[in-house]
């Protein structure tokens, strides 16, 4: 991680730009988002810094501040800008946190860990059978509803006490973690289905 | 190293950039002067303009309030409400909408949808260029002679990237250079200057002529950020006016053949009646809702009470709710924790409006600036950004509708999720199904829905100059990027072999790059016509001059005149006469050149005669 502007020097809080003189950085693609908000790789992050960063950052890149500056200047403006709000969306959602640490810590993929165990799986075709038999708002339904709630703050209490401290790239307990995100997703899905069935249309 | 170049290029003189709303029913355009913004005006009256264009069979376009006064003499050339069709194709527009106009909108074997006015087509496009270049004109007088270049020009929160496009399309052929397009509850937030207050929640409640938005956005340390968007794209003042024109309808029927109802002339005075009425009625408890068309037969006066009007009113307004309370279900909200009310729009002038506002959201809503008004402002707010000027206003937008692609099966597959913040970039691989294939096709789609004939349709792409290799082999990336104006650009890359594969776009609504080069190239031609006939014209009166001044001296020509320059000045008052009603601008300018040649004899003539008279009269010391 370059530290100072190869322009004016100054010591840089994000790769994207530089806070003293304004310089636009030309970035990778595959540039770490943890990086690029000038932070340590961990799971647990404050959210409030997290959006101050990405406002401070944002007046650094946003394309509108480029608008008289040329086609060249607006193109790496609108790229940087989009770097920046590709690794918040990334930050702000704690699943995706999760996965990207997990795989950049060479821990197993989505797909790797295979299918899901048996009992988990039971468990779930009992989440469909009411997401399909009880009414929208029915007590079977909210019950449900608050279940998958506990189920998810569960999974992510367990997730981030795995990642905390991180564990060694490539350690067996990755496996553990992915196997919980491979979880969550279940839980998100069914959550998404009830909050869909009982949307106003 | 550019920067410190740019710092010499700051005594150059700034660029000027203005805000404008361009409207369903009328635009605008403010700028920022003196540390605010302000409504362009000229001579003391703001410089609204009517989104009105009128279009005679010569072709003469005219646009704004003279457009908007000819729709009561020959509605069926004047063209209004063009923003409702922006981007849009004729399966999507509302039959109810098309029904109430006076003329035919019809689309191309593409899909793209134009009105018929005069004998020619239109694309949404061309119109609101008309407009815009009108909207530019007025800001560049209202500026003292100023040329209006660059311009933020504002759009309904939940216009899709089609729509976008077509008004960067729209700005592009009226000569103007779109630096932002930004949405119009933004700009109506930062005219009322919601981003100095510290952080809160926004309800910006827009209901315009045409079109209902409803927009939450978050304001924290000077950032806007649009929570979510609702909206009805068909519902506004239009049909408030509509309910008008219903209840006028009602009671001439069985007095008329209902065929009058159809004629053109009936629906525009109909809809200026209800109008009329409906403006009224925003200050008194009675209006009259009056037609008088003499040659249809036609004579009807009707009191409405605001009781009356109001409870044909309240299912719209209803509906406007309805999408309120969708909007803070999308961002997780309840109406309590909504800080402030900004009302846009002139409809939101209606009594019944501002009340079940205030009563839903449980606050006051702001009304010190003019509804009609507050966008154009705020867009001059942008403006001043985009100069250079600050760096306090910082706009932070997302996209109100999901972007994807359609699958093998039909599906639609998500790259880019609804309320993502933009600009954003997603990559996505794809290979070949077939070996040796060269060339894979896209469709572009936008939408929440999971079937891709249910989203809708952006456009298609066919990705070709795929190097030769067995199937599944090569890799394609395709990256979208949706700018900071909610605008989709694709571009792809095979990557195995480093090939640049080439991508042709074919928008499903819009214009192509070739389309509006074509119509940049004959507004060229026109303005070449246009300016020749104006020439034309002008040489004509001038040859009426000539000759009559010719004429009025023939006596004293014959007089003095040798025999030659006499004949020559017969041949050119005869070429003269018969050139006055040419159509060739050469002819014209040919006939008037010889007349001016063959009197300059005639005229030496008159000038000795007049010099001579002078001196005769008078001692030779005055001279």
């Amino acid at each position: 991680m370059s530290t100072a502007c190869p322009s004016c020097g100054a010591g840089l809080e994000t790769p994207l730009a530089c806070g003293a003189c304004g310089v636009l950085m030309l970035q990778e693609d595959a540039v770490c988002p943890f990086e690029v908000f000038g932070l340590k790789e961990a799971f647990h992050l404050d959210t409030g810094d997290l959006r101050a960063r990405l406002r401070r950052f944002t007046r650094l890149v946003h394309p509108d501040f480029f608008a008289l500056e040329g086609e060249e200047a607006i193109a790496r403006a609108e790229r940087n800008n989009a770097l920046l709000n590709e690794a918040y969306g990334l930050l702000s959602d704690e699943a995706r946190r999760a996965d990207r640490l997990v795989s950049s810590l060479g821990g197993p993929t989505e797909k790797d860990l295979g299918s899901m165990p048996q009992a988990f799986l039971m468990e779930v075709m009992e989440w469909n059978e009411t997401l399909e038999e009880a009414p929208p708002g029915s007590d079977a339904m909210l019950q449900l509803e608050r279940e998958l709630n506990e189920h998810r703050d569960q999974i992510s209490e367990q997730i981030g006490a795995a990642l905390t401290p991180l564990p060694q790239p490539g350690d067996e307990s990755l496996a553990a973690i992915r196997q919980g995100l491979n979880a969550r997703r279940y839980v998100d899905r069914a959550l998404a289905r009830i909050s869909a069935s009982s949307a106003p249309s | 190293m550019g920067y410190i170049e740019l710092e010499v290029l700051d005594d150059q003189p700034k660029r000027v950039v203005i805000g404008i709303d361009l409207g369903t029913t009328n635009s605008l355009p403010a700028i920022w002067k003196e540390g605010r913004p302000e409504v362009l005006e000229v001579e003391g009256e703001p410089a609204l303009i009517p989104s009105v264009v009128h279009v005679s069979d010569d072709g003469t376009a005219v646009v704004g309030r003279t457009a908007r006064a000819r729709s009561m003499d020959d509605p069926a050339h004047t063209v209004h409400s063009i923003k409702r069709f922006m981007g849009r194709s004729l399966e999507e527009l509302d039959e109810a909408v098309l029904q109430r106009l006076p003329y035919q909108v019809t689309q191309t074997e593409r899909g793209l949808v134009q009105v018929e006015v005069a004998g020619k087509s239109f694309t949404p496009q061309e119109i609101s260029a008309l407009i815009l270049r009108e909207v530019a004109a007025q800001a560049g007088v209202a500026m003292g002679g100023a040329e209006v270049l660059s311009a933020v020009i504002t759009v309904p929160a939940y216009f899709d990237d089609a729509q976008r496009q077509a008004t960067r399309d729209a700005a592009r052929l009226a000569g103007l250079e779109v630096l932002r397009i930004i949405n119009e509850p933004t700009a109506a937030s930062l005219a009322y200057g919601l981003d100095q207050k510290g952080e809160g929640t926004v309800a910006v409640y827009d209901l315009g002529g045409g079109t209902f938005d409803v927009s939450l956005l978050s304001i924290e340390d000077g950032v806007f950020q649009v929570l979510s968007t609702n909206g009805d794209t068909s519902l506004g003042g239009d049909d408030l006016d509509a309910a008008l024109v219903d209840l006028l309808r009602g009671e001439l029927e069985g007095s008329v053949e209902r065929s009058v109802f159809e004629e053109p002339a009936f629906r525009q005075a109909a809809r200026l009646a209800a109008e009329k009425a409906k403006i009224a009625l925003s200050k008194d408890p009675a209006a009259d809702l009056a037609i008088s068309l003499p040659e249809l037969g036609l004579n009807a006066r009707r009191t409405v009470t605001r009781e009356e009007f109001e409870a044909l009113a309240a299912p719209l307004v209803e509906r406007s709710l309805h999408c309120c309370a969708r909007a803070l279900k999308d961002a997780d909200l309840s109406a309590a924790d909504v800080d402030e009310v900004v009302l846009v729009g002139g409809s939101t002038r209606v009594p019944l409006v501002r009340a079940e506002v205030e009563r839903f959201f449980g606050r006051p809503p702001h009304t010190g600036l003019d509804p009609d008004q507050v966008v154009a402002l705020g867009a001059a707010a942008q403006a001043e950004v985009l100069m250079g000027g600050s760096r306090d206003i910082l706009l932070m937008d997302v996209t109100p509708l999901s972007l994807g692609l359609e699958t093998m099966g039909g599906a639609a597959e998500k790259l880019i999720q609804r309320n993502s913040r933009i600009p954003c970039s997603v990559k996505e691989g794809f290979t070949t199904y077939a070996d040796n294939q060269s060339a894979i096709d896209f469709h572009v789609l936008q939408g929440e829905r999971e079937l891709a004939a249910d989203c809708r349709s952006l456009g298609r792409f066919k990705l070709t100059g795929i190097p030769p290799m067995p199937a599944g082999l090569p890799r394609v990336g395709v990256k979208f990027h949706l700018d900071a104006d909610g605008i989709l650009t694709v571009s792809a890359k095979e990557e195995s072999t480093g090939a640049s594969a080439s991508i042709e776009v074919k928008p499903s609504h819009g214009l192509t790059e070739e389309e509006v080069e074509a119509m940049l190239e004959a507004s060229l031609e026109n303005a070449k016509r246009d300016f020749e006939e104006r020439r034309r014209v002008d040489l004509i009166a001038e040859i009426g001059i000539m000759l009559r001044h010719a004429k009025a001296n023939l006596g004293v020509a014959e007089e003095r005149l040798d025999r030659e320059s006499m004949e020559d000045l017969r041949e050119a008052i005869a070429a003269a006469e018969e050139a006055q009603s040419s159509l060739e601008l050469e002819l014209v300018q040919i006939a008037r050149d010889t007349l001016d040649r063959a009197t300059m004899p005639l005229a030496t003539v008159l000038m000795d005669s007049v010099v001579k008279e002078a001196v005769s009269g008078k001692k030779l010391g005055d001279v």
